[in-house]
């Protein structure tokens, strides 16, 4: 999960990186007041947002006095950045820079190890900055320490720099990051450094080391607040049990096609599926690793609630260990209180398939439903064709 | 022959007293797999499916070495020379007691590790292939549901119940990061009248322990299998990988492979779908792996239903 800018800038001052003075503003504030309060007259007006590039896309602003910053935030609140929603405004002073340089660490998948990149310019996007002036260095998770980075080719050792480098490892550790950014990491003419923006992407799975993610504001990638929907789906998974099965997984798109796909491998291959038969779907949701029926109801449901459907495609591979009776159950128990009136198509093969069709079966019969069931020996990009044919005039 | 499973590979079950753990137990068995015991800490004594069940791996692995010690001499697996046991260690633990589960197989040079538990946080899963690394351990997963050798036998629950319906010894090599799919695309295989060699689900995590090229490698080697199939993702980058072993000729039999999730490409950069190290890059998506592995000669699929086509004259 990715955090805010001004999330990112809490964890880095707990680690004992340098960030600017500054002050959060929300949709509704007084942001004239806030900024007086702040008590700083040149500051940067930032919008906060989850992904892309704001420097380039209109996401940042200079302002010098309190009628300007009330401009700024209105017209950064106003509409989605880079596709993002924004959640806040972030004024914070601004330095007076001398230099800009760029630090990170990302986990490499290849070589399965963290890597700290380092580069002497900074404030651009990375992939423009030229490979040979990039250090990297691989770091091992089982030890805290760092070796020297800022010594290249004859350079003098930046100790500033690598305290940096070492609290950003130490956060990136302690806080189950994926990925930690600064950039720029900027020099001031008063000689001291400091965090001018902050990228952290947190590891939802070692959420149960972290009671601080709890007060983490809800939040969606899709460049509007999370749906009710998408909210509730969340709650599923957690709790004791959360490893036990998932059922969790949930976006609100903008198509007609309900979804309820098991499997990550295969939702994703439907997704492509279901868009080359022209369809569109109104959700991505997918249920795996042998879920309980209670929470396969609980997502059907949800799934189903959406309004001004025209469609609902069920399906899945063969499954190895998910219990096709138990969590079609779930999905009956979704149907029987929903009776949808559009087409239906199942495809789901695997571990007791015989009962889930047969309560499928039982289902569409006690509830008039306009559905078609396949098992393994049709494919599930036929079935999402069958589906078409169903609905597409 | 086979990769990663021979007929004298010995299966120990770490978590064999929870319900998975039996229930891949009693999958492994049935399908004529050696499992000698399992492991649960403080229900040392206790048996499941008849197996002993000690409270550490240490008892565990001197109970195996006591149950084989007549066939052990001049005995190497084919994957690793160095490896002295075709020891097997499947995983079936809560995430939160995985890393400690998993360290106590690689501190008992366990060489092959698989690792089913899913949702382990990413730092463990790098702690852990960091010390295996070191003792030149290998780990399948972690979040897979094991690898399967028709006819020889399975680590994990491959196949499921229907396993003797989808699976046939033959020449098809297999591997996914789905464990839905890798029974799906062993289906197609055998529908086509084709068997499989090997198959193999890697895992979805954003740290994978043996990715496509290490077990392309492996495949290369194989006299059995002919040709490979995948089924790739938009997500993680070790789809490039491959390119760099055909390139190199570490790898030259035929391939096939389908990469989900080309929808992706309209979601923003760093967002999560599907499984959990399927997160959207810019320039590492769906398109982009196709197209680097088109360029080396690798069969793409635009359905997974048309990889068995792709392979099916050279199998």
């Amino acid at each position: 999960m990715n955090l805010y800018e001004f999330e990112g800038k809490t964890l880095f001052k707990k680690y004992g990186i340098a960030i600017p003075r500054g002050v959060l503003v929300r949709r509704g504030d007084n942001f004239a007041l806030k900024y007086n309060e702040l008590g700083i007259k040149d500051v940067v007006v930032k919008a906060q947002i989850l992904s892309g590039k704001r420097g380039k896309n209109n996401g940042i602003k200079f302002c010098s006095n309190a009628d300007e910053v009330n401009e700024a935030c209105g017209d950064l609140f106003s509409s989605p950045i880079c596709g993002q929603y924004v959640a806040a405004v972030l004024i914070e002073e601004k330095l007076a820079i001398v230099e800009e340089y760029y630090l990170s660490i990302v986990y490499d998948t290849n070589k399965k190890q963290p890597m700290m990149l380092y580069a002497t310019q900074g404030g651009i996007n990375i992939e423009d900055v030229a490979e040979d002036r990039i250090e990297k260095v691989w770091l091992d998770v089982r030890l805290n320490t760092i070796a020297s980075t800022t010594v290249r080719s004859g350079a003098p050792r930046n100790e500033s720099i690598e305290s940096v480098q070492k609290a950003l490892w130490n956060c990136f550790l302690s806080e189950d990051a994926r990925m930690v950014e600064i950039n720029p990491l900027v020099k001031t003419t008063g000689g001291n450094w400091y965090a001018a923006d902050a990228k952290i992407a947190i590891d939802e799975d070692a959420f149960y080391r972290h009671e601080d993610w709890k007060a983490l504001e809800p939040r969606t990638m899709l460049g509007r607040p999370p749906t009710e929907r998408e909210i509730a789906v969340k709650k599923i998974d957690e709790g004791e049990n959360y490893y036990r099965g998932t059922a969790g997984k949930y976006i609100e798109m903008d198509g007609d096609i309900a979804i309820l796909f098991s499997g990550g491998g295969a939702s994703i291959a439907n997704m492509d599926a279901l868009i080359k038969t022209g369809l569109q779907p109104a959700n991505y949701s997918e249920y795996s690793g042998n879920p309980p029926r209670e929470k396969v109801y609980a997502l059907a449901k949800i799934v189903l609630s959406k309004p001004n459907l025209r469609g609902l495609w069920i399906a899945g591979g063969v499954a190895n260990f998910t219990n096709v009776g138990e969590t079609f159950q779930g999905i009956v128990d979704a149907l029987d209180e929903v009776k949808p009136r559009y087409p239906i198509v199942v495809r789901r093969a695997g571990p007791f398939e015989t009962e889930g069709m047969t309560l499928m079966q039982a289902c569409a019969e006690r509830n008039n439903l306009n559905i078609q069931l396949f098992g393994k020996e049709t494919s599930m990009s036929e079935t999402a064709q069958v589906l078409a044919n169903m609905i597409l005039p | 022959m086979s990769i990663l499973i021979t007929p004298e590979t010995k299966v120990i079950v770490q978590g064999i007293t929870g319900k998975e753990g039996a229930k891949a137990t009693k999958a492994m068995l049935d399908y004529h797999t050696n499992v000698v015991c399992g492991v649960t800490p403080n229900k040392g004594g206790q048996e499941v499916e008849e197996k002993p069940v000690f409270n550490t791996v240490k008892e565990a692995v001197e109970y195996t070495d006591l149950m084989d010690s007549g066939f052990r001499q001049n005995d190497t697996p084919h994957w690793d020379s160095t490896i002295q046991k075709k020891l097997v260690s499947a995983i079936y633990v809560p995430p939160f007691a995985a890393k400690a589960a998993i360290l106590e197989a690689i501190d008992n040079h366990i060489p092959l590790i698989n690792v089913i538990v899913e949702r382990i946080p990413i730092q463990d899963t790098a702690y852990c292939l960091a010390a295996a690394k070191e003792k030149n351990i290998h780990l399948i997963g972690p979040s897979s549901l094991g690898f399967i050798a028709p006819g020889i036998g399975r680590v994990g629950v491959v196949g499921g119940p229907l396993v003797n319906e989808i699976f046939q010894p033959g020449t098809v090599g297999i591997i996914s990061r789905s464990g839905g799919m890798t029974n799906e695309l062993s289906w197609q295989v055998r529908q086509a009248g084709l068997g499989q060699s090997t198959a193999v689900h890697g895992g979805g995590d954003l740290l994978m322990g043996m990715a496509y090229a290490d077990l392309l490698r492996l495949f290369e080697k194989d006299e059995q299998t002919k040709a490979v199939i995948i089924f790739g993702e938009h997500g993680g980058s070790y789809e490039f990988e491959i390119a760099e072993i055909i390139k190199n000729k570490e790898y030259t039999k035929p391939l096939a492979i389908y990469i989900g999730g080309k929808f992706a490409k309209l979601l923003p950069e760093g967002m999560n779908i599907g499984h959990a190290g399927a997160i959207v890059e810019r320039g590492k998506g769906a398109l982009e792996k196709e197209i680097a592995l088109a360029a080396v000669g690798v069969k793409i699929a635009e359905h997974y239903e048309d990889l068995v086509e792709l392979i099916k004259p050279f199998a």
